[in-house]
């Protein structure tokens, strides 16, 4: 408390230094309260502080309580009061709306954060029939309540960090303790810590500085925005990263089949869940193979096909003035073209494009004879079956994967598809999750694993 | 017994039992094939029960670590560049095979060269794997394409071109003293298990190879020997079977699948085939790139942390390989086959021996 004088009341020395490194900001609120013998300071950010709440928990009551004592043992019951911490964080924490209070020279740091993203969003991503139709907001607290609420579980952890960059955006990471894997946990914290980048944004940007690699093809997190999916996998022993300012979580480790169940498939009988699995996988393998096998029957190796199904795929193909892999790469270049323009276009535009799109790709480019039908059949065949599959993040590697097959088959012929398939297969065991198989059959329980092979 | 123990084998067993064991089977329909089969599987079967009890002694350590801290240095230096020189050229065999049969039932007007680059490519991705990884896609493609022989066998078996009398004419001929090559191309099927040398690291549980095992492993190979030297008679006849380069691309060539959108039968096991076969040579290749690492590891030859050993070995084995590639004629590539195979025995010996050394060394130590 500073020295009284003229009765005008002087901040503490502390406050004035706070607001010293705080002054390029416009907002910085230094409010002395003073009414006969009582006195206090307030502290804190006018943006990033709730002025309601601060009129009605903190302002009111001041004037309302007989003496300073009680106005102090008030604010230190209040449930929103945390410790004070170093001076470095303190200032972190007051940018985030927390708000200190000096009575007679002590200090009490109170939380009165101001948020306007913490409304729960519906499901954009992974859309479901059944099953619950809200995804998360982007606000951690609030994303934390809605775990706590789905989970109640003794054993979950919650653990927050503040992140190194210039953001100092919080980071909760959340794991069942009785479940987790100790191994993955250890690498996560570890890695979060060591993490040296200048702006992390979202859990997006987070989740490919955790991988290890740069250059890499397949993700091995999985951003999923659904809290059944985040509960499912926390019961499943895995680890949740969630990022302030973000709607998605990170889950790791992960495994290739991981990115193949759609949380839909929890909610049906087991034929109609099993369909919908072998559909999942059914367009994986469509969505990848088919460009190349039409330029492998077509170019290369037309007499595997029965010689009427040849005939056919031949027939179709009269008139068109270049070679199969031309063709294939032409159409399918255009389709993700229009694929990408979907994603990016404001939502008034997308049905133009759609529909410009739709001619190209349409009868258009046949009648023109620039693509055959089969390949038009072909195109929207791989189009849909990219869809298919439930994590979108890994239909984005697929994409880029089907033009390295195609590359391959378009110089090699059959012997090309199938060493690029056997290629992305070693691509894929040959990747770690966080120290976990990426991909492998048979994923035992932990105990019978460690017996099989263990580094 | 650990799964992947059975995917060794097994990869070993399908990738030539296509190749080149048919062909130098077949050549002695007359004299003493089926004799040798019976001793081959028999020896194998003991081959196998040997190095699983041998590798049973020492959990979680290949045969370079053992043999450095247990023999004497001018014993194990000569020994690994033998066994370096067997792992290449067993795989260089089997690339060369299927390039040369895939240039004449697939792609007859491609280059050799252009064949044999893909192939190359994807084996030096294998040698660069991390071992375990490797024992990991061996499951997965292994697995994947398993429905494939099951389609072809039990389409082959029920075809109506099939003639058993044939078959019993073969049969006739079991009374002969067994001939030598045969028994190597047929013992040869079991050479799988040796790749272990390098494996063994991962499996520190000790491996059972009881009766069960022996069964298990006993009768896929029965009837693989059995599909591998029965089928090409019963579909091109007793007589002149000697006489075809690849008896079994002729084989189920034969079978047509009326309905299939694929109608001839052949492309989908050339398909299983160049599966198994790159498999095969990629563990191959590996297990003999582990070997020279093993020997030759200096940090001299280190770039960005990043070892250039492997990639100096991936140029030596491929410029190799495609040297064998463009200068073999088919007739050459038989010789080759059939020396490799008559090598098998001495390199058994050879590992008798080493085994002996070691367990003597171990012994030693531990008094």
């Amino acid at each position: 408390m500073g020295k009284r004088t003229d009765g005008e009341p002087k901040p503490p020395a502390y406050m004035n230094e706070l607001a010293q490194k705080l002054d390029s900001s416009f907002d910085v609120a230094q409010v002395p309260l003073v009414i006969k013998g009582k006195e206090a300071h307030l502290f804190y950010l006018k943006t990033v502080v709730d002025s309601d709440k601060l009129q009605s928990i903190i302002i009111k009551p001041f004037f309302e309580l007989a003496t300073i004592t009680h106005f102090e043992a008030y604010l230190n019951s209040l449930p929103n009061k945390t410790e004070i911490p170093p001076t470095e964080e303190l200032l972190i924490e007051l940018t985030r709306g927390f708000l200190l209070v000096a009575i007679q020279n002590k200090f009490i740091f109170l939380e009165l954060r101001k948020v306007h993203t913490d409304t729960v969003q519906e499901t954009l991503m992974e859309s479901t029939i059944h099953g619950p139709q809200f995804a998360f907001s982007e606000d951690l607290s609030t994303n934390l309540n809605i775990i706590r609420q789905n989970y109640h579980g003794t054993s979950l952890a919650m653990n927050t960090y503040q992140l190194n960059d210039r953001s100092n955006r919080m980071v909760a990471i959340l794991y069942d303790e009785a479940s987790v894997n100790k191994n993955v946990l250890r690498i996560i914290k570890k890695k979060i810590r060591a993490l040296k980048v200048p702006l992390i944004q979202s859990s997006g940007d987070l989740g490919v500085f955790l991988t290890r690699r740069k250059y890499t093809l397949f993700p091995t997190t999985i951003l999923s925005e659904r809290p059944d999916r985040i509960i499912y996998n926390i019961t499943g022993g895995k680890v949740i990263i969630m990022v302030d300012g973000s709607p998605q979580s990170i889950i790791a480790p992960v495994t290739f089949f991981d990115y193949m169940v759609s949380m839909e498939d929890n909610y049906h009988t087991y034929w109609v869940s099993l369909f919908g699995t072998l559909l999942g996988y059914f367009g994986l393998f469509t969505c990848l193979l088919l460009p190349s096998i039409y330029v492998v029957v077509t170019s290369y190796n037309p007499e595997i096909m029965r010689t009427e199904l040849a005939l056919t795929v031949t027939g179709s193909r009269i008139g068109v003035p270049y070679t199969s892999f031309i063709e294939v790469l032409f159409m399918l270049v255009f389709m993700e073209l229009l694929t990408e323009a979907s994603i990016r276009l404001p939502k008034a535009v997308s049905a133009t494009a759609t529909t410009v799109g739709g001619l190209i790709l349409g009868t258009a480019a046949t009648e023109a004879a620039l693509a055959s039908n089969i390949m038009i059949i072909l195109v929207a065949a791989v189009a849909i079956s990219t869809f298919v599959i439930p994590i979108n993040e890994l239909s984005f590697s697929l994409r880029i994967s089907r033009l390295l097959l195609i590359l391959f088959t378009s110089l090699f012929g059959l012997n090309g598809l199938i060493v690029g398939f056997l290629f992305l297969i070693m691509l894929l065991t040959n990747k770690e999750s966080f120290g976990e198989p990426y991909f492998k059959f048979f994923h035992m329980p932990k105990k019978d694993e460690k017996k099989v092979t263990n580094e | 017994m650990n799964r992947f123990i059975y995917y060794l084998i097994l990869v070993n067993m399908f990738a030539n039992i296509v190749s080149t064991a048919p062909k130098v089977l077949l050549r002695h329909t007359t004299d003493g094939a089926i004799p040798a089969m019976v001793l081959g599987l028999i020896a194998g079967l003991l081959y196998t029960q040997v190095f699983i009890k041998f590798f049973n002694h020492f959990p979680g350590q290949n045969l370079p670590e053992l043999l450095k801290s247990y023999t004497p240095k001018w014993y194990y230096y000569p020994t690994l560049s033998f066994f370096i020189i067997m792992w290449y050229l067993a795989g260089t065999l089997t690339l060369v095979t299927f390039t040369f049969m895939l240039a004449t039932f697939l792609t007859p007007e491609m280059a050799i060269i252009t064949m044999i680059i893909p192939y190359l490519m994807i084996i030096s991705y294998g040698i660069l794997m991390k071992s375990k990884n490797l024992l990991y896609a061996t499951e997965v493609i292994f697995l994947l394409f398993l429905p494939i022989p099951f389609l072809t066998f039990s389409k082959a078996y029920f075809s109506s071109h099939l003639n058993w009398d044939v078959v019993k004419v073969a049969m006739m001929h079991s009374n002969t003293l067994p001939n030598f090559s045969s028994f190597t191309a047929s013992f040869f099927t079991f050479a799988g298990i040796s790749n272990l040398v390098i494996f063994n690291q991962y499996f520190t549980k000790k491996m059972k190879f009881g009766l069960k095992q022996v069964l298990i492993v006993g009768s896929i190979s029965f009837i693989a020997l059995f599909t591998t030297y029965f089928m090409p008679i019963g579909f091109s006849g007793f007589e002149h079977i000697s006489s075809l380069l690849y008896p079994w691309i002729s084989t189920t060539d034969s079978v047509r699948m009326k309905f299939g959108l694929i109608e001839r039968l052949v492309f989908i096991f050339l398909l299983y085939f160049v599966v198994i076969a790159i498999l095969s040579m990629t563990i191959h290749w590996h297990v003999s790139a582990r070997l020279i690492q093993s020997i030759f590891h200096s940090n001299k030859l280190k770039v960005k942390n990043i070892d250039l050993i492997p990639f100096i070995i991936i140029i030596i084995f491929s410029s190799i390989a495609i040297f064998f590639s463009l200068t073999m004629t088919e007739y050459n590539l038989y010789k080759f086959a059939s020396v490799v195979y008559n090598i098998m025995p001495l390199f058994f010996s050879l590992f008798l021996i080493t085994m002996w050394l070691i367990m003597r060394g171990a012994k030693h130590e531990k008094s």
